[in-house]
């Protein structure tokens, strides 16, 4: 992205993107190991950072999963060497086993972790709110609200990370994420790459039995500790107004709980918290005292209006708390200025100076019949060949499809509307094998190579081990893809990046003693299908690999190479209107023209052929020259 | 918000609405002006419909603007202009591409359907002219590959909104971050951005 603004030794203005602020104040803080797992809205971060690697003298790696992420960067600190991890909201599940150790445990080093919640689930399978794991684990808690906030907070974090010895959370959400803006960075330190010798301190970090109970000890210790410098932390700080009605809020809702008063024109004090967990407790009750109501501004859990409420009840102030337990904000879905407007407006009897649901009821009349636009396969993309293929193969079998995070969990929309569940990275075999004990129905499950090797293996395993009847149907195309063509271990050898060696999905399934291995091109339909079939009809436990690479990967290694994209072409006079390229298909590329023949878009097509295999008339083929 | 400028920009996913963005906040930075986003990235937006929030000026804090505040919106295919029209300020000013692209959804239904109608260019215009300003419809698509590289269609689209009223940088300033953001390709992106720009400013105001 802008290797300037990240790499340069000296204080750049940019504008950039959240994720890079972050990165850019991690290397300023001088982290020395980053880890992460690509997953929205924190990819950009992750990317970052890896790209500044090999210049800043940073060891970065993609990890199989969140857990190896995060246990890779606190294996750093516990050297005493700073280290950054990352993490989207669902992450820090995966995570959670070693997370929770470590707040018992500590670290020597500072230890930062990113954890990106995304309220209206723009690209996850859940809206989880991330927060109480602070609490849970006596991990504190900060948010930032925008990128230059971000930038500043990264190097406090370290900062607290290492006074008390404890791992960081950053909290952020994908419209902090995925916010640019104008950032002055600072100077980058100088790299010393000399290893440190480890201090031996005998269970210092070894949580068993008398000393877990002591870690939680000294864990609870801490965070009043902490708790007590969070009262002076430059990261909270008030907002002077006028009135004795105030407002709490940090990250996203301070945004729009800001621009809202200037929009309804009142001017009330505003407590802007960036130490979300553990509060501080004298700098609420002092805001709070001088108020006749607060009104508490967050997204999803009502987590600062609890801890705001208790701080008033045991301060004794008498104050109404206007929040999500009064009925004033919905804890589903992100705000923005229309909704936290529409609450102060009668919180504070101020008439709303716009009315945004006429604008949006006359914005809908001119929107009457416009089509929608969900995501799906691109042009090219294997899966749509593979998923064609498996639904052919089993047509006229009755069967139950257990699908997983991925590309191709978009299956599950329209227009296709295809597999019964899809939950979190790797459960499809897990669930599989549960169907597998009940439903008369053939059970399958799909899976990617990156979730595959993200948490597909103890599943794997599992079915392995008791001969389950189901087949595990894993799309192989090469690239961690839906966030962005990562590399991972399945990634042709050609395109590794230096010093990975490739591991093949069906090398590992043959390890654990698998026999039934069928591996297909989704692009060679005539081959594939009979062979699919095949494998599906034995009884047992079988898996068939669909090995393609991803479209835009694929394209973006034949422009470097200099090849050309060839384009398909429907001919008119073979077309007899079957529309076999179109029903289950449903590529963007294809369209009907007036006559109800089917045409290609020439700009869009990627020229897989995969619709010309579907084509009982063979009309559609290369175009000449 | 006071001094405020701001432009809905928009497209379908792989159309490069990310780049638009980063060359104009980019400018806009090296200009002094302040400029806060919300952005879409790739991930989940395969063919999808995508779309930034860009919104200049002091004292901007949301990301997202709010409904019926922006000056401009800029639509690099003409279903998704229409999309997000209640951005638009009442009377704002609509750049789009006349570049329809008909999603998967809309095709399956006609092909059960044949009566099922597919959207032109015209009838969206039409029915955003009733709320715009001023709409300026040009074929970004075909001004690119004239230009020499049919994926600059997002760098013309710029181009033609660099001519709006309001608009917070000088062309100027554009086109050196152009040159520092695309390297490689700086001259056929400088070529499609001075293309949309000549062609959206010799179009009459209403047309």
């Amino acid at each position: 992205m802008s290797s300037s603004f990240l790499l340069s030794r000296d204080p750049v203005r940019a504008f950039v993107l959240c994720n890079e602020a972050i990165a850019r104040s991690a290397l300023e803080a001088g982290i020395r190991v980053y880890a992460g797992y690509p997953g929205s809205p924190t990819v950009e971060l992750l990317e970052a950072l890896l790209e500044a690697a090999p210049q800043a003298g940073l060891s970065a790696e993609i990890s199989m999963n969140e857990k190896v992420a995060l246990e890779t960067a606190a294996g750093a600190a516990m050297s005493g060497m700073r280290a950054l991890a990352s993490v989207k909201s669902v992450g820090l599940n995966v995570a959670s086993d070693t997370f929770f150790s470590l707040g018992y445990t500590g670290v020597t080093g500072g230890l930062v972790l990113v954890v990106a919640d995304d309220p209206s689930a723009h690209s996850s399978q859940s809206e989880q709110d991330g927060r109480p794991y602070g609490p849970a684990a006596e991990v504190p808690l900060l948010e930032p609200c925008s990128p230059s906030d971000a930038f500043a907070m990264v190097k406090e974090a370290f900062r607290i990370s290492e006074e008390f010895g404890v791992p960081v959370i950053m909290r952020t959400v994908t419209r902090v994420n995925h916010q640019s803006g104008v950032v002055q960075s600072g100077t980058l330190p100088e790299r010393d790459p000399a290893k440190l010798s480890w201090p031996h301190k005998p269970a210092r970090f070894v949580t068993v039995a008398a000393s877990a109970r002591q870690f939680h000890k000294d864990a609870l210790e801490r965070t009043s500790r902490i708790r007590e410098a969070f009262e002076s932390s430059p990261l909270n700080r008030v907002i002077p107004g006028e009135g004795r009605i105030g407002i709490v809020s940090a990250g996203a809702g301070f945004n729009y709980a800001l621009e809202a008063c200037a929009l309804l024109g009142v001017n009330p004090p505003i407590l802007k918290l960036g130490t979300v967990w553990p509060l501080p407790t004298r700098l609420v009750a002092s805001f709070l005292s001088s108020l006749d109501t607060v009104v508490v501004v967050e997204e999803l859990s009502p987590f600062l209006e609890e801890g705001v409420s208790l701080i008033a009840r045991e301060a004794g102030v008498d104050l109404e708390v206007a929040g999500k337990r009064s009925g004033h904000f919905p804890s589903a879905l992100e705000y923005d200025v229309e909704v936290v407007s529409g609450v102060l407006s009668s919180v504070f009897r101020v008439p709303p100076p716009v009315d945004f649901a006429a604008i949006r009821s006359r914005a809908d009349e001119l929107k009457k019949g416009l089509p929608s636009r969900p995501p799906t396969f691109c042009p090219g993309c294997p899966h749509r060949g593979s998923l064609s293929i498996l639904r052919e193969a089993m047509r006229g079998i009755r069967h139950v499809v257990a699908s997983d995070i991925g590309c191709y969990s978009m299956a599950s929309l329209e227009p296709l509307v295809w597999g019964d569940s899809v939950l979190a990275m790797g459960a499809s075999v897990g669930i599989a094998n549960g169907l597998s004990y009940c439903v008369a129905e053939k059970v399958v499950a799909l899976m990617g190579d990156s979730t595959f090797f993200h948490a597909g293996l103890p599943g794997l395993v599992n079915a392995a081990y008791r001969d389950a009847d189901f087949k595990l149907v894993i799309l192989d195309n090469g690239v961690t893809a839906m966030t962005g063509q990562q590399m991972n271990p399945g990634t042709a050898p050609g395109d590794q990046p230096p010093g990975r060696r490739r591991i093949a999905p069906e090398d590992v399934v043959r390890a654990v003693g698998v026999e039934q291995v069928a591996i297909v091109d989704p692009y060679d339909r005539a081959a594939a299908l009979p062979a699919v079939k095949e494998a599906l009809s034995s009884p047992g436990f079988g898996v068939i690999v669909f090995r393609r690479d991803c479209a835009l990967h694929a394209d973006r290694s034949k422009r470097r190479r200099g090849e050309s994209i060839p384009r398909s072409r429907v001919s008119p006079d073979a077309c007899r209107n079957y529309h076999t390229c179109i029903r289950s298909f449903y590529c963007p590329a294809i369209s009907l023209d007036d006559r109800g023949k089917a045409v290609i878009d020439r700009d869009l097509c990627d020229g897989c052929l995969e619709c010309a295999e579907l084509c009982p008339n063979s009309a559609i083929a290369h175009e000449e020259g | 918000m006071n001094g405020e400028w701001s432009v809905l920009i928009c497209g379908v996913g792989g159309q490069g609405i990310v780049l638009f963005s980063r060359v104009l906040g980019t400018a806009c930075a090296s200009s002094g002006v302040n400029v806060v986003t919300g952005e879409q990235h790739g991930l989940s937006q395969r063919s999808g419909t995508v779309s930034i929030h860009f919104r200049t000026g002091p004292g901007i804090s949301s990301p997202l603007i709010p409904a019926g505040t922006a000056e401009c919106l800029a639509g690099l295919e003409a279903l998704e202009a229409l999309r997000y029209i209640e951005y638009l300020k009442p009377g704002g000013s609509v750049f789009t591409s006349t570049l329809v692209m008909h999603p998967v959804t809309r095709t399956a239904e006609r092909e059960k359907d044949p009566s099922v109608a597919f959207a032109t260019a015209d009838d969206v215009v039409s029915r955003l002219k009733t709320l715009a300003g001023e709409v300026t419809a040009l074929d970004a698509r075909s001004i690119a590959v004239r230009s020499g590289n049919i994926q600059s269609e997002n760098m013309v689209m710029l181009g033609a909104l660099s001519s709006a009223g309001g608009f917070p940088v000088t062309a100027e300033a554009v086109e050196a971050s152009i040159a520092e953001l695309v390297p490689s390709a700086a001259d056929v992106n400088i070529e499609a951005f001075r293309a949309g720009r000549a062609h959206s400013s010799r179009t009459p105001a209403g047309s």
